[in-house]
């Protein structure tokens, strides 16, 4: 009996692909079942595979007959197990919470082509958490670049064309650099397996031969998965993206396609090339002042902003900043920060789509309107959404209570135990939340303040049960977070020590 | 185990019925039963808790690692939860008439408010470790703003916005200050003395004990973060902003009194350069309190000065670390709430009954409402510091700490700030009782309005108090305080 | 160094495509460009790979008794990318035909204008 439990992370990456093929050919209703049903058939098909690894640490399990190197292979811990519960829950609280908009903005007969979407996305990013071979990542990183396009593409206003064509570009020439350091790894290496790589990279580094070309290919991937999720000076799609596509898809690209990326890019760290030969390579020390720089400048530009999606997206800007500064710290640290990093992408995948969310739920109560000043009391309007909004918020800032201050909070310890970034950490850290707490706190008054001029009918929007559910479960998740966080904290230590 | 329920059920008796309130639609009767019996069942709780014998901590939840939320009654929990509950229950009991000449829709958002933030005070007062300090702290911030908010005028939106973000800033600072303590001492929880840990004595160490002091300063209304503190607590409903300025101001002072304390313990910044910069910034403060309030029209505003000025009396006594110093600074907490609370609520009453806010108004006041303006002139002969009143003792103590602990020229500046702060405060204080009683020949009487009995009952109550506490102090209150200080001063 | 130029000249001639590449799809404004530019950068990869695995005096990687192969698995790796070159050619096509009707006009700093125009 337990050996069937090997075989449920391949299934949990074929079986959206085939709910993708039923999708293609049904209906809306039957389209929007299945992808539901293959999402709680997924995260059931996790949860004893979570349980196993927590238990016994990782396992391999070879795809096909042939073993690694020559093979293609999986490794299953506890860090990719959470992170792929993360993948298959969140699309579906976030289809959940959006519904609504998903059926006005999109036309009927091409619903059933979101959710082919919508399953090949969440098959890719579960595939990218479990895979332990290099060109594998690859192929599913451009499936989900693919797939993340068309739940972009599908909402055929201008707007969001023009969004695309601009995401696109930032992702190709992101796919393009990683491809290219990916060869390079190949070349110095002559392995694909992650496992396999590190050994050599290792030798590599002792000889001390090839210095400049490994700097090289490894400064390539962190640059090209860097455009693709969004790191400073690279963030410049995402406000144009998160405003113009419709909510749910808005919510699942912020808060869960940067991550696969991102968590892929740890796995690449610390499976592929090894934390000590990155420092030789002076790279972490570039994401380090990459992501302090994007905490700042995502915020500032959210201050200036007058949109309520676009704010958000720029404070999306500032939460990757956060997390690619954990990565970045290295030292003595390097394991509690990396730890925080993951921790506060757990937070922000809980939490942005929750902005989105009430945000989408607050205009529409107000007519579809998204500058601030149309949306001026519209709590009163729409209490659920700005309750959710308001949770949201005071999450981001760091209230103590909420998930964010507990991020903070691990950040923080994490640099104090780095002894040369401390102080820097802390002050960027202290800047950042005070620019936070600007915004977010202007906007919570704004959405509770009486509306300037009398609307003519002060009736309660009345929200979808999907919507409400939605908000009530995020809600809670991260309030749970907030209070007692210990045992996820736990899970994520232990899957980090195995995840080299 | 029973004390841990007594604390939970006063943490959540005014929690709930405040939601309550908030959230069901009640007519006035009902709203008023459950507000003043959601009071009195808490001031009756905490009373018993108060009189019980315990110390013990509980571990509430677990947070992460070694965060946990715990609650403890401790001497100091005992003081401040007392307070309180009764000014909470006097606030109450003067809404019920204030509040008659608000709409009726703003009612439940305010009482609703007003219990949640009890709910909040005492949550603080009973934690039992820094961090469930701080969450109250912060918590208290956010559910006391609405009641700035309250009037939706555009003055009262500023002041709000003012209010939250100086002490979010000073919140942010504090927990600059609370990180640093984590990493230095050997456990957050309370304990009298500091736990700090024998490598902690660093100057960085130092730094973060000041800023956190800064920081908790703002919802006290020290420098430099004061400036919220004029602007939003005129705006607040009277019986809201007695609270705010006799009790949640206080809320500042207890964090002070916990990190300083209990956290890191007296012995770090005695005589370092930590100790002169609070007592040179509480001094600052004191003075500059009195002149803006001397120089103030508006009544509310003047108290509101009036308020910087006395709770860094307080901060002043905190500072001196000694025996003397901390036990004036407690008896200033309870004798300074008694009568804010009272000054305040006469303000509300004037305000209610004849609408007039600019002192200059004032004249002839006595004459009309003459039982309201007695409590006045009580209460303020009692801020002023004249024996045989309550103000008196302890800034007795404050001024006799002062010079004990710096015996050069540092104590006679003390002494003078609190001499000259005394003139100043009759100067503000006084006029308002001796043109309101005396107004002059060319006065023309107006008719009696005077206060009905919701508002004269508090304001008596917290006069006789303002009175008597100085000479009549209970004994077990003394033998607390004196307990109190004996432990944590050097 | 200079005699690496000479020797892994297929490596270099590589990059050089590949910044060519990169720079078509950056700094060009017309649409179509990108996308040639894109697909530079892609083939650029393609050749860097390719010629990597080929090795000296081996034959294709088919079995017929030879004495030494060239590495099949770059061959393998070309494949999979020229998979995904195409299907990104196609919706990075399809999305500007659907730009071209739209604004009539294949020039992305016009298009974003009147995209900005026509929201305010």
């Amino acid at each position: 009996m337990k050996d069937i439990v090997f075989d449920f992370p391949l299934f949990t990456i074929i079986l959206p692909l085939l709910g993708a093929v039923i999708c293609s050919v049904a209906g809306k209703k039957v389209s929007k079942y299945v992808y539901f049903a293959v999402s709680l058939i997924c995260a059931a098909l996790s949860v004893p595979v979570l349980l196993y690894t927590l238990e016994n640490g990782y396992f391999t399990r070879a795809m096909g007959h042939f073993a690694a190197p020559f093979g293609n292979e999986i490794r299953v811990g506890t860090a990719e197990v959470l992170f792929t519960l993360l993948a298959v829950l969140l699309p579906a609280l976030s289809v959940l919470g959006g519904k609504r908009r998903l059926m006005e903005d999109i036309s009927e007969k091409k619903i059933n082509f979101y959710f082919v979407m919508l399953c090949l996305l969440q098959s890719a990013i579960t595939a990218l958490a479990y895979t332990n071979d290099l060109f594998t990542a690859y192929v599913f990183i451009e499936i989900s670049t693919l797939t993340s396009c068309g739940l972009l593409m599908i909402r055929q206003i201008g707007r969001t064309t023009v969004a695309a064509v601009r995401y696109m570009i930032f992702n190709l020439l992101g796919s393009g650099f990683v491809l290219m350091g990916i060869c390079m790894l190949y070349d110095l290496t002559g392995y694909l397996s992650m496992s396999y790589i590190k050994e050599a990279v290792a030798d590599i580094a002792a000889t001390g031969k090839y210095t400049v070309p490994l700097t090289a290919a490894v400064g390539l991937i962190v640059i090209g998965i860097g455009m693709k999720s969004g790191m400073f000076p690279f963030h410049l799609w995402m406000p144009d993206t998160y405003s113009t596509s419709t909510t749910a898809s808005a919510c699942i690209l912020s808060g869960l396609v940067s991550k696969g990326y991102i968590f892929l890019l740890i796995k690449i760290i610390y499976r592929v090339i090894g934390f000590d030969v990155m420092e030789g390579t002076g790279v972490p020390l570039v994401i380090f002042v990459f992501g302090l720089a994007g905490m700042i400048v995502g915020s500032l530009g959210a201050i200036r902003e007058n949109e309520i999606r676009r704010m958000i997206a720029y404070s999306s800007a500032a939460q990757i900043g956060y997390i690619y500064m954990g990565i970045g710290i290295g030292g003595p640290a390097a394991q509690a920060a990396v730890a925080a990093a993951v921790f506060h992408i757990f937070t922000h995948a809980l939490t942005k789509p929750l902005l989105f969310i009430s945000a989408s739920g607050l205009s529409q109560a107000s007519g579809g309107e998204v500058k601030f000043a149309a949306l001026q009391g519209s709590a009163h309007r729409n209490p659920i959404a700005g309750a959710a909004f308001t949770v949201g918020a005071l999450s981001m800032v760091g209230m103590p209570g909420f998930a964010g201050f507990i991020s903070k909070l691990l950040f923080a310890q994490a640099a104090v135990a780095s002894d040369n970034r401390a102080i820097i950490t802390l002050s960027v850290l202290a800047i950042s939340t005070i620019l936070n707490a600007i915004y977010f706190l202007r906007t919570t008054m704004r959405i509770y303040l009486p509306s300037a001029e009398p609307r003519q009918n002060t009736s309660v929007y009345k929200n979808g049960t999907a919507f409400v559910f939605a908000c009530a479960v995020l809600t809670a998740f991260n309030v749970f977070l907030g209070m007692h966080s210990q045992p996820i904290l736990d899970m994520i230590n232990a899957g980090i020590e195995t995840l080299a | 185990m029973s004390d841990l329920l007594l604390m939970l059920s006063a943490i959540a008796v005014p929690v709930v019925s405040g939601i309550a309130v908030g959230l069901i639609k009640m007519n006035a009767k009902a709203q008023k039963a459950l507000v003043l019996s959601a009071c009195a069942l808490t001031a009756v709780i905490t009373g018993v808790n108060a009189a019980a014998d315990t110390g013990a901590s509980h571990v509430v939840l677990s947070v992460v690692g070694p965060l946990e939320l715990t609650l403890c009654t401790d001497g100091v929990s005992k003081i401040f939860s007392i307070i309180a509950v009764v000014m909470w229950l006097l606030a109450a009991v003067f809404s019920q008439s204030y509040m008659r000449h608000e709409s009726k829709d703003t009612h439940p958002r305010y009482y609703a408010f007003l219990l949640v933030s009890l709910g909040m005070t005492l949550g603080m007062d009973f934690a039992g470790d820094m961090i469930t300090a701080y969450l109250f702290y912060e918590l208290i911030t956010l559910t006391t703003f609405p009641l700035v908010l309250h009037s939706m005028r555009p003055e009262a939106i500023r002041a709000a916005k003012k209010y939250l973000f100086y002490s979010v800033a000073g919140g942010f600072m504090a927990l600059f200050g609370i990180f640093f303590c984590y990493n230095n001492c050997s456990t957050l929880a309370f304990t009298a003395g500091g736990s700090l840990l024998p490598q902690g004595g660093t100057g960085i160490m130092l730094v973060a004990v000041f800023v956190a002091i800064l920081g908790f300063g703002a919802k006290a209304g020290s420098y430099p973060l004061h400036g919220w503190l004029p602007t939003a607590h005129p705006e607040a409903p009277a019986p809201a902003s007695a609270l705010l300025s006799g009790v949640i101001a206080k809320a500042g002072v207890l964090a002070i009194i916990r990190i300083v304390f209990y956290v890191v313990g007296a012995d770090l910044i005695a005589g370092t350069w930590v100790q002169y910069a609070w007592t040179g910034v509480a001094l600052l403060t004191v003075f500059m309190g009195s002149m803006m309030a001397y120089r103030e029209k508006l009544f509310k505003k003047r108290l509101a000065y009036s308020t910087v000025s006395q709770i860094s009396y307080v901060l002043l006594g905190l500072s001196l670390l000694n025996f003397g110093g901390v036990t004036g600074a407690l008896l200033h907490v309870i004798f300074h709430a008694v009568i804010k609370c009272g000054l305040f609520l006469v303000a509300g009453a004037i305000i209610c009954k004849t609408g007039l806010t600019n002192i200059d108004d004032y004249t002839g006041i006595g004459k009309r409402m003459p039982v309201t303006l007695w409590c006045f002139t009580i209460c303020s002969l009692a801020l002023i510091g004249i024996p045989p009143l309550s103000g008196f003792v302890s800034k007795w103590y404050l001024a006799s700490a002062s010079l004990a602990e710096y015996p050069g020229a540092l104590g006679w500046i003390c002494v003078a700030v609190l001499l000259v702060s005394a003139l100043l405060t009759a100067g503000y204080l006084l006029p308002v009782t001796v043109r309101g009683f005396f107004p002059g020949n060319d006065y023309k009487t107006g008719e009696r309005c005077e206060a009905d009995a919701y508002m004269l009952v508090p304001l008596i109550i917290l006069a006789v108090a303002a009175a008597l506490l100085g000479i009549f102090i209970p004994d077990q209150l003394r033998s607390l305080v004196y307990a109190i200080a004996g432990a944590v001063a050097l | 160094m200079g005699e690496n130029f000479f020797y892994n000249y297929e490596e270099v001639a590589a990059i050089l495509l590949f910044g060519i590449g990169f720079t078509t799809l950056v700094f060009h404004r017309n649409l179509i460009k990108k996308i040639i530019g894109m697909n530079i950068m892609d083939t650029a990869i393609y050749l860097f790979l390719a010629s990597m695995g080929y090795i000296d005096g081996g034959t294709a990687p088919i079995i017929d008794g030879a004495e030494t192969y060239i590495n099949p698995i770059p061959s393998g790796l070309v494949l999979t990318g020229i998979v995904v070159s195409v299907s990104v050619s196609a919706i990075m096509l399809a999305l500007t035909v659907r730009l071209y009707g739209r604004y009539h006009t294949l020039n992305l700093d016009y298009i974003y204008m009147y995209a900005q125009k026509e929201h305010e």
